[in-house]
């Protein structure tokens, strides 16, 4: 589970000082896929970079299973994304020259080393994406729909408690995001995660379970 | 792993790479076999001689010219406590004018281990009157069993074999034994009159007399645990002692010559760095959003860092293997009268400094790793 307490997120200071995120506050069980809507500079990237433990909140806190997280360096906020979060970017940020296998074991092998398991793993991942036959293709070869597969793939290689996805319909055609979001959708159903997806597009939040609407860093509606 | 699979997914970029990084490392070899070349030439026969030390005459050190031992002398050296063994090592100055085009050489008399020249063609010169000459008067037509004249003192010599790395004053020398070297010398002194006439009998008598078992210095070398300190103490005032190495990077513009080179050495290998740091210090800034997505799905700055390092490793490993061809092809190449004398404990500093240079330089690159946000994978552009 996922609980989002009071979070404050301000840069800057004096004259030049933004806030990003106004006391935005929310739980979000297991199993469930939230949408995050909003426009442009709503504070819909700083939410899901501070879950990321990619920005530190001003106050408030993230809680997770019960646990605040309370990062302390760097190299901690690494180990607890390599841990326990997957996320898929708005530019699937597939590594160029590897192929979509190594994609996917690029995410044990940050954490030490490939085992067998991993490999398997990989590829059962790919298979069930419907990317079987595209395993040793390097993104270039991949249409954007096969691509933002992959990442979706990446992401679920550590097993994650909570999936962080964003826009990852952006670059997509109608049909092809909406396949995706589906995939999604199933994906953290069957594997109980939790997921929040950031999506400015209302119809593919509409295939989520939850939406939450964010307006100038606060919660508007839900 | 990963690492090396960026470096065959790139093939291109980083064998370019690799290429630039060869072609200095080959500058830097080659200016380093030339410089060595020079030095040899300037002095190889003082630096390789079989010995551990030369002793001077008072006051002449270090222009070997200049200097003159008469037999007394040796025999007071070879009496010096500290000292296992000595031989006289003659110096004088000639030309040989037996060719079509005359040259300069510097003739040597060798009082022992005559046998220490390497021979690359021919033997050793074993009986007065025959002599060894370094190989490059061979590109002056000089061969194996020639009769060439000496003047100004007008004596013959018979060409017994070549030797290699013994030039001296960049011109090349010939080696005789020590009996020849004096008669040779003498009549240097003499010389020869206007009127062609040589010297009259009864100075050269006595100048004979005078020379007779002299030599330019002594070659020696030091009983164990002594050294020249030692040995210089015991000769005094008399002598002067100098180590081999010493002697032969002294006198001659030598100093000069070995600040130059070292300091032409010293540039090649820094631009070799610059150009490293800088390479991987450009192949970083075009991964910056490759790198912020990494480290956003759980990178180290560490592990980015190591890959960086296994790259720098491996593509500097293969521009050394490409440097060390292209500079052996160079040497090839190059005509003989070039210097060119590739030293592998030089090339092996060379390199090894190339290689520490280039981990300094990619801590540009950390620096630059370090500064890269992860944040800004998810669209992020301002703290």
């Amino acid at each position: 589970m996922l609980a989002i307490n009071d979070i404050v997120k301000t840069y800057g200071s004096g004259r030049t000082r933004v806030t990003a995120l106004d006391h935005v506050s929310f739980s979000l069980d297991a199993g469930r896929l939230l949408a995050v809507l909003g426009p442009s500079g709503s504070g819909k990237t700083t939410l899901i970079s501070i879950i990321a433990g990619l920005l530190t909140p001003t106050s408030g806190e993230v809680v997770i299973d019960g646990h605040p997280v309370h990062l302390r360096s760097s190299a901690e906020a690494a180990r607890f994304r390599r841990e326990t979060i997957g996320i898929v970017f708005q530019e699937h940020h597939l590594v160029s020259y590897l192929t979509a296998r190594d994609n996917l074991l690029l995410v044990p092998h940050l954490s030490g080393r490939i085992t067998r398991d991993d490999r398997v793993r990989a590829d059962e991942l790919l298979e069930s994406f419907g990317l079987g036959d595209r395993v040793s293709h390097r993104p270039a070869l991949l249409s954007g729909g096969e691509r933002q597969r992959v990442a979706i793939a990446r992401a679920l290689m550590n097993t994650p408690a909570i999936m962080l996805v964003d826009e990852p319909t952006a670059s997509l055609d109608t049909e092809r995001g909406f396949q995706v979001v589906k995939m999604l959708k199933e994906q953290v159903h069957e594997r109980g995660m939790t997921c929040v997806m950031v999506t400015h597009d209302l119809r593919m939040a509409e295939h989520a379970d939850e939406r939450l609407m964010l307006r100038d860093g606060r919660v508007f509606t839900e | 792993m990963f690492a090396i699979k960026e470096l065959f997914g790139s093939k291109l970029k980083f064998s370019l790479i690799a290429l630039a990084i060869g072609l200095v490392v080959s500058l830097t070899m080659v200016t380093s076999a030339m410089s060595e070349g020079l030095l040899t030439g300037m002095s190889g026969a003082k630096s390789r001689l079989d010995a551990d030390a030369l002793v001077f005459q008072r006051d002449t050190y270090p222009t070997i010219e200049r200097s003159i031992l008469s037999a007394d002398d040796l025999d007071a050296i070879a009496q010096a406590a500290g000292i296992a063994e000595v031989y006289g090592m003659g110096h004088t100055y000639a030309s040989v004018g037996s060719v079509d085009e005359p040259f300069d050489v510097r003739v040597f008399g060798l009082g022992g281990r005559m046998d220490q020249l390497p021979i690359l063609e021919g033997r050793v010169a074993s009986e007065p009157g025959e002599a060894v000459l370094d190989a490059t008067a061979e590109l002056d037509g000089i061969g194996i069993g020639d009769e060439i004249t000496l003047t100004p003192m007008d004596a013959t010599l018979t060409v017994v074999g070549f030797t290699e790395g013994r030039r001296y004053v960049m011109v090349p020398t010939i080696w005789v034994d020590l009996k020849t070297w004096e008669e040779l010398h003498l009549a240097t002194l003499l010389g020869v009159g206007d009127d062609g006439e040589k010297a009259d009998e009864m100075t050269a008598e006595r100048m004979e007399e005078q020379f007779a078992g002299s030599a330019s210095v002594a070659a020696i070398d030091f009983e164990p645990g002594a050294g020249v300190e030692d040995v210089q103490r015991e000769l005094g005032d008399a002598f002067r002692v100098a180590g081999i190495q010493d002697a032969a990077d002294a006198g001659n513009g030598m100093p000069e010559m070995i600040l130059a080179v070292n300091g032409i050495q010293g540039v090649s290998v820094v631009i070799g760095a610059l150009l490293v740091g800088v390479f991987f210090y450009i192949t970083t800034l075009h991964k910056t959003s490759q790198i912020a997505a990494i480290k956003a799905i759980g990178a180290s700055n560490a592990y980015l860092y190591r890959d960086l390092i296994l790259q720098i490793t491996m593509l500097v490993a293969v521009a050394t293997v490409v440097g060390t061809l292209l500079a052996l092809g160079a040497g090839v190449g190059m005509p003989p009268m070039m210097a060119f004398d590739p030293d592998p404990r030089r090339w092996a500093v060379a390199v090894l400094a190339i290689f520490g240079t280039a981990y300094i330089g990619s801590l540009f690159s950390l620096r630059s790793i370090l500064k890269i946000d992860p944040a800004t994978a998810l669209g992020r552009t301002s703290a």
